[in-house]
């Protein structure tokens, strides 16, 4: 506005405009800036104001006129707030918003309650007498989108839509929502009937992340970069359905660029030397100012406290390190230097409890001065495990000389497993951390054809599967006791998936990665192949999340304890369950079969009425039933002994 | 869903150097005819396997093979557009039948009086339906077909002769099935079932029924007469043959993926099996693996103790069943 803040604010005001103008010769540039340098390339500037002297001081304000607004915008974002020195700052408008804000209208009238749209149960689905799990599946290419439960002997259909969604379907991480995508943006489903619970308008949306708390989801267009207004980052309150804060993206980044907390409180990114913490629900930055870290190059979450845990390169004579850092007070917890390191790549088990740094270490370093590169040669593999609930945080470290493919914690458990090596000689590594500081090797299981863990989420249970390039192989494997339970495959899979509980898994040959064979099939977690369910171009399942369970550790030991009780219970409801199913299969067999007897009958008096004329057809020889061909019996004899008898 | 087993190993037939295109037992059921995509058809006894001859004088692909009702006289049908006629006992070709076109199929009709044969629809000419007197020596010289009927349908596919000689029975590349009446030379049934091509037309032992096998992964029961469509068989692959057992209420599919069509096979041997269905509750009880690629014909021997299976891998397995085969039943 006019009439700056403080004393001395030099103003300027970009008008964004497609007419061309021509260049001002009169740039007599103030002597105290380079404007261009702040607010890029300007077309003209309309000094009604601006740059004219009067009393050896600029007048204190400009106007600016861009030929593209997009550019004006960027001056705006730039500019605004831009301290020129400890007495300056510039304070930059749009022409537009003067008669936005001279038309604010004088009367307050309060926003007007919206009728309350009732949504009902939304966790309806843990309610299932049976507990059986849902899933979703999209097939038919993307066309039908379906929700089955996990019934036993076949899937029952929940909901089925055609083009619910246009590319694919996401579960927010406890389950209640799906959400679906669209041209326009996104829409959240839920409850019963599987209603739209909310949608949210971003157009060209591709990605989406939710809170783990499901408060809030974040959405990622690229299309929306030079629009008035739009943004390519946006964060939905999901409840209200507003739009709590918009972002842009500037990197190549790996999504998700904004990282939760556990408890949605807070939430992160990386910047250029800086990591930003935000809180909710306020959105602004934690203490108002981003976290410097020099060369900081990638962060994690604890996934049960407010901790981070980031790593920072090598760079001159400073070793690279690992840091844990408390969230807000950001006290440093533990700081771990390493010495060597080409990358890291940081892996936190389920519960919180260990975090695996997998550091790539090098024995050479060269600089390829051109490309301003390193090349790294001669690498070798480090495990830094911390023990996060252990005083101090303890680091122990496990090395392993060969290439590692694949790294996975045991979700509920101490034990981690990785696949290392080159084709054909992978093999897959288990370890166990143990108190006071024991990291025991359980056992290495050799010459196996393995790209991926999938650890079963309530741990124990391991799936080592060889999927796309390896061709399905399927290899179940029990922890407890390293007894290989099943070797088996699905022919060309390319993904797997776990239920929540843990006792079912589907692998599944997805027309997105491979165009025939599409089908899902389902395991039990020893590695049994419980069904197959070819779907004609089927293209993805996701198993419906579960919210952690409501009961406390004790309750869970005593109901383990107590298991026979409960199981007897079960198979009875299990046998009944069984024969009902079989009096129906019964009875519809009993129909076909009456029908088809009814239909032979037909025939057969058919077939007899029409004897003559075949065997008249046939010159008279009856060629009708196979026994009654003619045979000739023939009675060999064979000389078997000669025996003589000599009389004395 | 089991493995069938069968008790004694598999006999395997090799004698061919190319696909296997169909098999045929012959009425009493001791020889086992096969024909390829190498120019040699093949006669062997059943029994134990051992070749009993070849007929040479093919030069190209042989689609098709027949035997008259009293193995007396075999026919074949050949892409080197000829449909020759052979003597089996001394395996000497007896009348050769030019045509215009590669012939896909042949047959003898119930009498045996009659041969059919139909031609492809290539280069500018029309699938026909040839029909010959094989009694009439004079015709089989001089190479004019008793009739001969034009095919304004997408073109045969599979073809067998009705029970009394009087219709064929056509499978067409668009998945219909029709009835072609001799008297009149006219198509005087046509349905449509199936969605793709029909590679395979079986008879029940009365032949009162026909099982069709299509490149649509199913294959469907018809009532003969009527082509009435009763039963349809479902797999994830397209079906390249179908037989009906002559003594049980089973069924034989035999399928897989032309070696053209897959990108990457399996690196587990012998993945490909001939699978056994119930005939009137359309479910899947047993299979048997064994071949090394596509399975293109099966045939159950006419007394139903045992089958062939011919496939890409240009082998012919002759496997006799177990008791669990002979013992499984349907509950109901």
């Amino acid at each position: 506005m006019l009439g700056g803040r403080m004393a001395q604010v030099t103003e300027v005001v970009p008008i964004p405009t497609w007419r061309g103008r021509q260049r001002s010769s009169r740039r007599s540039a103030p002597t105290l800036l380079d404007t261009r340098s702040v607010y890029g390339e300007v077309q003209s500037d309309q000094s009604g104001g601006g740059w004219g002297r009067e009393n050896s001081k600029t007048k204190g304000y400009i106007f600016l006129e861009y030929t593209i607004p997009s550019h004006a915008q960027d001056a705006v974002k730039m500019a605004n707030g831009y301290k020129l020195d400890k007495l300056h700052t510039f304070a930059v408008n749009l022409f537009s918003d003067f008669e936005k804000f001279e038309n604010v209208p004088k009367h307050w009238e309060n926003p007007k309650p919206q009728p309350f749209k009732n949504v009902g149960d939304l966790k309806y689905w843990l309610q299932n007498e049976d507990c059986y799990d849902q899933y979703s599946v999209i097939y038919e290419g993307g066309e039908k989108t379906a929700i089955f439960l996990n019934s036993p002997r076949e899937p029952t259909v929940v909901e089925e839509r055609s083009r619910w969604t246009e590319t694919y379907v996401r579960w927010s991480p406890q389950g209640i929502y799906l959400a679906t995508f669209h041209m326009k943006g996104i829409a959240l489903w839920g409850g019963e009937k599987f209603d739209q619970i909310m949608r949210f308008n971003h157009p060209g949306v591709q990605l989406i992340d939710f809170s783990p708390c499901e408060r809030y989801v974040v959405t990622f267009s690229p299309m929306s970069a030079n629009q008035e207004d739009a943004q390519a980052i946006i964060i939905w309150d999901i409840r209200v359905g507003q739009q709590k804060r918009a972002f842009h993206c500037d990197a190549q980044s790996a999504w998700p660029i904004f990282k939760w907390s556990h408890d949605g409180k807070y939430f992160a990114r990386i910047g250029q030397d800086a990591l930003s913490i935000y809180e909710t629900p306020s959105f602004g930055l934690l203490d108002k100012k981003s976290l410097k870290i020099v060369g900081l190059r990638d962060f994690t979450w604890s996934p049960t406290d407010n901790m981070i845990a980031y790593w920072v390169p090598e760079q001159e004579n400073v070793p690279a390190r690992v840091t844990l850092i408390q969230v807000p007070s950001r006290k440093e917890l533990c700081v771990r230097n390493l010495f060597n390191v080409a990358d890291c790549k940081m892996h936190w088990q389920k519960n919180g409890d260990y975090l695996c740094v997998k550091v790539d270490r090098y024995s050479k370093l060269r600089k390829v001065e051109e490309k301003d590169q390193i090349k790294y040669s001669g690498l070798y593999y480090n495990f830094e495990l911390f023990r996060i609930r252990e005083k101090q945080i303890p680091v122990d470290k496990v090395e392993c000389k060969e290439n590692v493919l694949a790294f996975a914690w045991e979700p509920t458990g101490h034990k981690f497993a990785y696949i290392h090596g080159e084709s054909p000689r992978i093999s897959v590594t288990f370890y166990v951390l143990r108190p006071g500081g024991k990291v025991d090797l359980i056992k290495c299981l050799e010459r196996r054809t393995a790209n991926h863990l999938f650890w079963s989420p309530t741990g124990q249970f391991i799936l080592l599967a060889g999927l796309r390039n390896m061709n399905g192989v399927l290899e179940f494997v029990d922890t407890g006791d390293m007894t290989v339970m099943a070797q088996t495959e699905h022919f060309m899979a390319t993904d797997v998936e776990w239920d929540s509980t843990g006792r079912f898994v589907v692998s599944a040959v997805s027309w997105w990665g491979h165009k025939v064979d599409n089908a899902y099939w389902l395991w039990s977690f020893q590695g049994r192949l419980l069904s197959k369910h070819p779907l004609d171009r089927f293209c993805q399942l996701l198993w419906r999340p579960r919210p952690p369970s409501l009961l406390s550790v004790e309750q869970i030991k005593e109901i383990k304890k107590n298991i026979k009780k409960y199981s007897s219970q079960f198979e009875v409801v299990d046998r009944l369950r069984q024969s009902n199913v079989s009096t129906e299969l019964l009875k519809k067999r009993k129909q076909l079969m009456s029908e088809y007897e009814k239909y032979r009958d037909d025939k057969r008096e058919e077939y007899a009425a029409n004897k003559d004329r075949r065997l008249h057809m046939r010159r008279g020889v009856d060629t009708d039933d196979m026994d009654e061909e003619e045979m000739d019996e023939e009675v060999v004899e064979f000389l078997l002994k000669v025996e003589e008898i000599i009389e004395e | 869903m089991s493995r069938l087993g069968t008790p004694k190993k598999p006999i395997i037939l090799h004698g061919h150097e190319r696909s296997i295109t169909q098999i045929k037992y012959n009425r009493q059921g001791d020889l086992i005819f096969s024909c390829a995509k190498d120019p040699q058809p093949n006669v062997w006894y059943s029994l134990n396997g051992e070749r009993l001859g070849s007929f040479k004088g093919h030069n190209g692909a042989v689609w098709s093979i027949d035997v008259n009702w009293d193995s007396t006289s075999v026919i074949t049908a050949s892409a080197d557009n000829f449909c020759k006629l052979w003597d089996l006992e001394t395996g000497r070709c007896i009348s050769s039948l030019e045509t215009r076109t590669a012939v896909r199929t042949c047959g003898f009709s119930y009498s045996g009086d009659l041969i059919m044969y139909t031609t492809d629809k290539t280069m500018g000419q029309n699938c026909e339906i040839h029909i010959f007197d094989v009694s009439d020596s004079s015709q089989m010289r001089s190479g004019e077909p008793l009739l001969c009927i034009p095919v304004s349908s997408t073109k045969i596919t599979s073809a067998i002769w009705g029970p009394f000689d009087e219709y064929i029975i056509c499978g067409h590349e668009d998945g219909e099935m029709s009835h072609y009446d001799l008297k009149t030379g006219e198509k005087i049934l046509s349905v449509k079932d199936h969605s793709k091509q029909i590679n395979d037309i079986q008879t029940s032992k009365d032949g009162s029924m026909l099982i069709t096998a299509s490149k649509d992964t199913t294959a469907k029961l018809f009532d003969t007469s009527t082509l009435r469509h009763m039963k349809t068989y479902k797999t994830e692959r397209p079906v390249n043959s179908a037989a009906i057992s002559p003594i049980k209420d089973h069924v034989a599919l035999g399928g897989g993926q032309e070696a053209m069509d897959v990108t990457t096979t399996s690196t587990k041997i012998g993945k490909f099996d001939a699978r056994f269905y119930h005939l009137v509750v359309e479910e899947e009880f047993g299979r048997v693996k064994g071949h090394f690629g596509p399975i293109n014909s099966v045939a159950f021997h006419p007394d139903g103790k045992s089958y062939s299976s011919g496939g890409e891998d240009g082998y012919v397995r002759v496997h006799y069943f177990d008791q669990s085969y002979f013992d499984f039943k349907v509950d109901y």
